[in-house]
């Protein structure tokens, strides 16, 4: 219940001070002290967060820094119109649209440093080079006309190699990319000396060549008498000196004393594939810093030819006896091969056509009788033969194939003028190895109608280039007959369109060499090459060892492996008649 | 006749970053006389961003690593002087900022368009047979690299040498694996 207000304002105006006495109690002084309090703290600022630290490095990357030189005559942009070399491009989209965008879709050639190169800086120095087609474009760098790709790489593999074989078929153009590789290095200083060596008939040739590829490098030819020879081996001072084989024998005693070349490139090297040979022996002594060697025919016989050629490459590199598998683990890093087949497929064929012919009567029959009389005489030498014994038989039966010595018939004469008939009347141009300048003399009066040139070893050097312009210059002159041994390296013939193996030569590189002439590049048409092969003679014999040698070298250069030593070896050799060799009994050559 | 110092200096440099799987990145610096032929390479040895770089740069971290960490040291480690650097990295064009040259980036014909590019690029203009740009805050330097190619050439091939560097840090990998080993 509610108090009223009247009751309110009553209870306020009431005397309420009522009398208190208190009483003498301990607790009651108590009460009079002041209170006694105790605090406690509480902290209500909360924790401080924990602070974690992330570190985020500045630490700038370790650099590697190479540097190379630069030569002053190397490449530099041409004063005139000619373009920096990474212009060059750009200059052919202003010149021919579709010209430009086909060079941009090829894949440019570059340097790539050979495995014996270790130093890094070294190794990049090739790696870092621009491509061969710009440097070849740039400066005053010129050429006849454009390389095919393969040559700008067989530059490429050459051009960082101090020990290289170029050993491409003959016709793919040794000669343009050894030269087109030794200017260039020269240009760039890279060497100042470079001594080329080749057979005697070649030297006109490398000459030609050199003045076509490389115009601005002057060159010194080694020749005349000592005394001039030994001013141009000392004094001379043309970064490029030519010489041939049979001087670097007679100079011998000048080349010891002291000279060095930064470069020395063997042409034709399967020279020095022997290298018991004076030849090799004194091409090694050259004091030199690179080697290289050019042969389309690097292997002739013998995986073990290859060992020769490297002792003047990488002296102990390899050793004889070495399986063919293995030699070419080895070498792969130091040869190119290409073929025809593998790198001009736009090329003209080369068509191969056994003409296998049934001696003449009085062939055979002088043929029967004398392999039988020297099959006879050589049993009954027993212990005494010798494999000049048994050559000797088969040279003879070799020529009796070619013509009957006794009534001069010949299967063969009478099929080359056959054939000559159809090449004479079309206007073309054949060539006909031999192996026999007599056997050249013998065929002459049956070709006189075709007005035939002779090259062999017999046609003194000084006239052997005028017999090639004539050959080649003159529409009436329809074949030239050459031997294997003069006509089979280096000369250029290809306007020819037929080749005619009138005989056949030991090895099959030789013959391939000879077949090349006319086979290379800038053939007009296909090449038609005819073997001449009497049946059921020596020479069918002799044709299958030449098989067989021909799947050696492809087992080595051309890196298959397999294939066993397969040359002309003594057993092979008796095995042509099977005979019996004095040591006991023999393998036959098939 | 020009003093030396004004003479626009014949040399290109090239700078491009290669990336490994496992080991990260590979700056290349080179630099070619006018014929082609190369005067300096430089090579950094790998870089490898940590989990708090990638966190803390994001989308800016190629940039950082190709063009303030890798591409600034290389072209400073340079002896000759360039009269523009090119690279075929749009990232790389972060490296302007520390150097005094113009910086192109290369475009290869079915690159992304600018729009698309990791680093903001300026517009793309023709400088030779190529579609190049600058960075897009330093769109001036078209005018000084247009100056330029009248005196270099009117179309050089700015494609080709980034195969060399790459090539080359290749060759370089191999050279210290085995040493590694």
């Amino acid at each position: 219940m509610e108090a009223s207000p009247e009751q309110l304002t009553s209870l306020a105006t009431s005397d309420l001070a009522l009398s208190v006495d208190t009483f003498a109690l301990g607790w009651q002084s108590a009460i009079s002290r002041p209170p006694k309090f105790e605090t406690t703290s509480l902290d209500f600022s909360g924790a401080a967060p924990r602070a974690i630290s992330l570190k985020v490095p500045r630490v700038l990357p370790r650099v590697y820094s190479f540097t190379f030189p630069e030569c002053p005559s190397y490449f530099q942009p041409a004063k005139k119109k000619s373009e920096p070399a990474l212009a060059r491009a750009a200059h052919e989209v202003s010149g021919d649209d579709a010209a430009a965008e086909k060079t941009a879709t090829k894949k440019p050639t570059r340097i790539k440093p050979p495995g014996d190169i270790v130093k890094l800086e070294d190794r990049l120095y090739y790696v870092l080079q621009p491509p061969l087609e710009n440097l070849m474009a740039s400066g005053e760098m010129t050429f006849p006309f454009e390389p095919f790709p393969y040559q700008f790489q067989g530059i490429a593999f050459l051009y960082p190699r101090y020990s290289a074989i170029l050993a491409d078929e003959m016709g793919l153009g040794k000669t343009m990319q050894a030269i087109s590789t030794i200017r260039m290095l020269v240009r760039s200083g890279e060497i100042r000396n470079c001594l080329l060596v080749c057979p005697k008939p070649l030297v006109t040739n490398w000459r030609r060549e050199f003045n076509a590829w490389a115009p601005e490098i002057p060159l010194s030819i080694v020749e005349g008498d000592s005394n001039k020879r030994r001013w141009q081996w000392t004094e001379a001072t043309a970064p490029v000196t030519i010489a041939n084989y049979e001087l670097l024998m007679r100079d011998r005693d000048v080349l010891d004393s002291g000279i060095h070349f930064d470069l020395v490139v063997l042409d034709e090297a399967q020279r020095i594939k022997n290298t018991g040979s004076t030849t090799s022996e004194i091409v090694r002594s050259i004091s030199r810093t690179r080697s290289w060697a050019l042969t389309g025919t690097p292997i002739e016989n013998r995986p073990d030819d290859l060992v020769g050629i490297f002792e003047f490459l990488s002296p102990g590199y390899l050793q004889t006896g070495l399986s063919a598998k293995k030699m070419a683990d080895l070498v792969r890093d130091h040869i190119l091969r290409r073929t025809k087949d593998m790198v001009l497929t736009d090329m003209p064929p080369k068509m191969f056509r056994d003409a296998e012919l049934d001696l003449t009567a009085e062939q055979w029959a002088t043929y029967k009788m004398a392999e039988d009389e020297g099959i006879i005489n050589l049993n009954n030498m027993g212990e005494q033969i010798t494999i000049q014994h048994v050559f000797e038989l088969v040279l003879r039966l070799k020529q009796i194939c070619n013509f009957d010595p006794l009534t001069g018939t010949s299967a063969k004469l009478e099929r080359l003028e056959a054939d000559m008939e159809e090449v004479a009347a079309s206007g073309k141009k054949a060539i006909v190895f031999s192996q026999w300048t007599k056997t050249i003399d013998q065929m002459k009066p049956g070709l006189a109608r075709f007005n035939p040139l002779e090259y062999h070893g017999k046609i003194p050097s000084a006239k052997r280039d005028g017999v090639l312009k004539e050959f080649k210059e003159n529409k009436d002159r329809h074949m030239i007959i050459m031997s294997y041994g003069a006509g089979s390296v280096g000369l250029n013939l290809q306007f020819c369109e037929y080749v005619f193996l009138f005989d056949r030569w030991w090895n099959p590189a030789i013959e391939d060499q000879a077949i090349n002439r006319a086979h290379r590049i800038g053939a007009k048409g296909a090449v038609t090459v005819t073997r001449m092969l009497a049946l059921n003679t020596i020479e069918e014999r002799i044709n299958q060892v030449l098989e067989h040698k021909r799947e050696l070298f492809a087992a080595v250069i051309d890196q298959t492996g397999g294939a066993s030593s397969a040359g002309l070896s003594q057993g092979e050799i008796f095995g042509l008649f099977n005979l019996r060799t004095p040591k006991g009994p023999i393998r036959t050559a098939a | 006749m020009p003093d030396a110092k004004s003479r626009t200096p014949a040399a290109l440099g090239f700078l491009t970053v290669t990336e490994h799987a496992e080991l990260g990145l590979f700056g290349g610096y080179l630099v070619l006389n006018a014929a082609g032929r190369p005067l300096e390479f430089h090579c950094t040895s790998p870089v490898k961003p940590n989990r708090a770089q990638e966190i803390l740069y994001g989308p800016t971290l190629r940039p950082y690593l190709f063009g303030e960490q890798i591409g600034q040291t290389l072209i400073a480690k340079a002896k000759n002087e360039v009269a523009l650097v090119c690279t075929d990295l749009a990232a790389c064009l972060a490296a302007r900022e520390f150097i005094e040259r113009p910086l192109l980036v290369v475009f290869a014909k079915e690159s992304a368009s600018a729009a698309e590019s990791e680093f903001a690029v300026g517009s793309r203009f023709s400088f030779g047979r190529n579609e190049v740009a600058t960075a897009a805050k330093f769109e001036a330097d078209q005018q000084a690299v247009q100056e330029l190619s009248a005196q270099l050439s009117d179309g050089i091939d700015l494609l080709e040498p980034f195969a060399r560097i790459r090539e080359a840090l290749e060759e370089a990998q191999k050279s210290v694996r085995p040493a590694a080993a």
